[in-house]
Formats: structure tokens, sequence, C-alpha cells
């Protein structure tokens, strides 16, 4: 008897010593890729040097994603598109793949969201920080070449026509964001934050107590503060913003989202958009093109496409908060906005 | 009675272990500043422990940043960057966004000291 309790004494010690074993501290990496700061936070199982070596894969893929798909590296997918003077183009499988769905995506949104809107980006800047305003007659010719329906897929040749170009910042880091969530799984790892700069996030699972991962959403009005809080689990999160990148000339502000329609930057009354869906992409891409429709068509879009799953928190240019019904029990507004009103859509 | 003995020691050491189990997850840690560039790590600074507010520059082929810290936070108070979005950032005290240098592949973030958010959108 004796015996028996001094032996399940021992197998207590053991369970309890093999607890301390577990290394409870993240699993972090940094890494520098599409124009912003990736970082992340990643909990595995028992084995440390098994999610050390995921976390080295979704390093050197998130730099491998930079490579194959910013418009400014020479040697990437994008560049050698827009340099092929309307010649097809044999890209990579993974380039093709993300092609098909951000030109999906450039559809469903009826070209809210246009990944060709390139040059007008550029006329204004913003690629180099050597900001203009163009003339009206240069942004109605601008805008007369905006048209991602031109752009042609074919396995893997893509035929773009002389004169446009392509720039996938709208869609690439989603697309990131989704791959990396697969090999933190295939890593075994069953907790993790992964955040591709701020604009888009991904949580595997939820924090290692079990709760959800509590992410702030940055007040538009005052980007160093936080409005809003939302509880992400096994959710990815996309913010697009003017305040994230823009000039101002003669006391107006000019921003970095351009409505493709226009060529100029989209003003529709929002001054920021969150989305929040199981994909990444779908948060990156629709975040962008729902700040361009504004609150009314937005929210229309949101209605009728339940199958995206997305749920969408909109800032207007008067401060006004709006959220989707199914975001309740996920939104909270953050400490000093607790007086805020908040319209819920139905 | 030798058994007695055993035993008791055996339970005592698996409630310390558990005990440090428990405590190790559940005392927040002092915030500390970690400074990295390009992924590599600079400096460590306390911020608890600070009387005197100082200032100290980082420099290296890409350029500069002026770093001021007081008691509990740590801003870039000047750099050479041509955007400017580390020093228009301020102030930070918790780790919910770190100060990033994109042109100089700095980044400042504080580890340790709780606060209440995860991360940030926008």
């Amino acid at each position: 008897m004796r015996k028996r309790i001094v032996s399940a004494a021992l197998a207590l010690l053991l369970l309890t010593q093999a607890g301390c074993l577990r290394d409870s501290r993240p699993v972090e990496g940094t890494t520098f890729a599409m124009d912003t700061v990736m970082t992340l936070t990643l909990y595995g199982g028992w084995d440390r040097e098994r999610t050390k070596e995921g976390r080295d894969w979704m390093m050197g893929r998130l730099v491998y994603f930079d490579q194959l798909l910013s418009a400014a590296s020479e040697t990437s997918d994008v560049a050698r598109i827009n340099r092929s003077n309307g010649q097809p183009v044999e890209v990579c499988e993974l380039t093709a793949r993300l092609l098909d769905q951000a030109l999906a995506l450039c559809e469903l949104t009826g070209g809210a969201l246009d990944i060709t809107a390139c040059p007008a980006v550029k006329a204004w800047g913003f690629t180099t920080g050597e900001h203009r305003i163009p003339s009206g007659e240069e942004l109605a010719a601008l805008a007369e070449k905006i048209d991602s329906s031109a752009v042609r897929l074919e396995g893997n040749m893509v035929t773009l026509p002389e004169g446009m170009e392509i720039d996938l910042g709208a869609v690439a880091k989603g697309y990131a964001g989704d791959q990396s969530r697969e090999t933190a799984q295939s890593y075994g790892i069953t907790s993790a934050l992964i955040d591709l700069g701020q604009s888009t996030i991904v949580a595997v699972g939820g924090k290692p107590d079990g709760s959800p991962w509590r992410i702030g959403v940055v007040d538009p009005a005052q980007p160093e503060d936080y409005f809003a809080v939302v509880e992400l689990e096994d959710m990815a999160m996309g913010t697009s913003g003017g305040y994230q990148r823009y000039f101002e000339a003669d006391g107006v502000t000019y921003w970095h989202i351009l409505d493709p329609e226009t060529a100029a930057p989209a003003r529709s009354g929002l001054s920021s958009v969150t989305v929040v869906a199981p994909s990444a992409l779908t948060c990156d891409s629709l975040s962008t093109a729902l700040f361009v429709m504004g609150l009314e068509e937005a929210a229309q879009f949101w209605r009728e496409h339940p199958a995206l799953e997305f749920e969408a928190i909109f800032v207007t240019e008067e401060g006004e908060i709006y959220r989707t019904a199914g975001l309740e029990g996920r939104f909270s507004l953050a400490e000093g906005y607790r007086d805020r009103e908040v319209t819920v859509l139905e | 009675m030798r058994t007695k003995l055993i035993l008791a020691l055996v339970l005592l050491a698996a409630a310390l272990s558990a005990a440090a189990l428990l405590l190790r997850d559940g005392g927040t840690q002092a915030p500390v500043a970690r400074i990295t560039w390009d992924g590599v790590l600079v400096e460590e600074i306390p911020l608890d422990g600070i009387q005197e507010p100082r200032s100290f520059t980082l420099e290296d082929a890409s350029g500069s940043n002026r770093v001021e810290v007081e008691a509990g936070r740590i801003r870039i108070a000047q750099a050479d960057c041509p955007d400017q979005i580390c020093v228009k950032q301020g102030w930070i005290s918790d780790g919910t966004v770190p100060i990033v240098c994109l042109p100089h592949k700095l980044m400042i973030e504080i580890v340790g000291g709780g606060g209440d958010l995860d991360g940030a959108a926008g």
C-alpha cells in the first residue's frame, strides 16, 4: 500500500517536472518583407525544436513571397509581367494561383478592388515618396487604363495589355498570411499570432491559455490609440485606412487608397475599414474594396455575400463607428472610447 | 517511517515544482525595451529602473536614429529616414505595437510588463 502511495507520488512528481520541461515561452521571429515588418509569435507542442523549424520555414517563405510578388523587385514575377509589352509571360505556379484568386476578387467586388491601378499609384508618387497631384486629364487617362478584366491568365501564362501594370500589394500579404497559417498547422503549432505588418493579422487557435487573442483596432483619427478590441480565434483580420500612407498639400489629405474609377484617392466617407474572416486573403482584399465602396455599398456587399464569411468594422470620416451583426461577442470598445455609439448593421 | 519521510520529500518536491510552474507564467515581469537591427539584438533596457531620462544615437550605414528613454517608456526622437514614421509614432510604453524604422530595419519592442492587448490592426 505504502509503496503504491510512494509510486503515485513519484508519478505526480514526474508529471509536474515534465510540465516544467515544456517551455511556455513562445518561439518568435521577425522579418522585413513586403515593405513592412512581420512578426511571428508561435506556441508549439512539446517539441520546441520543431516549432523553431516551422518558424524558420515560415520566415523563408515570407521573404520568398516578397521576391516573387513585389512590383519593386526587378526579378519578381510581377515585374516580369509588367515589362512584358503585351506578350505572354510564364509565371510560377504560386503567382498564378494568387493572380487567379485576386482577379476573381476584383470581379466579385465590381472593380472596387483592381490590381491594375499600379500606374495611378505611381503617378501620385506613393511608390517613391515623391508625391505630386496629377492633373484631371492625366487622371482620366490613368483611369482608362485600370481594368483587371483585361488580364488574361491561362494555366501559368499571363498576358497583360501593353501600357498596363499590376500590383498585388492589396492581396499579397493576405495570401502570405493564409500560407503561413497552413505552415504553422503542419508543424503542429496550435497557437500563434502571425502579424504581417498590422494591416494583416492571422490568429492560429487562441492563446496558449485557451482565451482568444485580443487585437486593438487603430483609431484613424488618432493612430496612436485603439478605439476597439476584436477577439480572434482561428481567424484573420485586415485593416485599410487613409492614415496608413498619405501626404498633405494645401491643407488637403491625399491617401494611398485609390478609387479605380477615378484614379484619385477614394473619398467614400470612410476613414478605415477592418475585415474579420477565416481567410486572410479575404480580409486583405476586402478591407481595401469596402473602403472604396463606402458604407452603404459595403454594407450591401456584406449582406449579399454570406459565402465569404466576413464581418466588418467601419469608421467614417466624421468618426462614427459601424459594425456588422456577426461580430457580436467578439467586438468591444476600448478604454477611453466606451461612451462612443456603435451602429450595428443587420 | 522511512517510507513516510520519502513520501513527504517527494510530495514537497512535487508541490515546489508545481508552484514554480504556476508562478513562472503568473507573475508580471518588468517591462524591457528590446532594440534590434535587422533582427539582431542590439540592446535591452529595463524601463522600470530608469531614474534620469537619457538618449543615445544608433548609427549604421543605412542611417541614424536617436532614441530617448524615460521611466516606463521609449521613443525615437530623431531619425534621418525619409518617411519619419518611427519619429511620428512617439512614445511606446507597452508591447502592443513596436516602433519600427523600416528604412533602417530598426525595431524597438517592449517585452514583459503585461498589457491588455496581444496585437493591433490598422
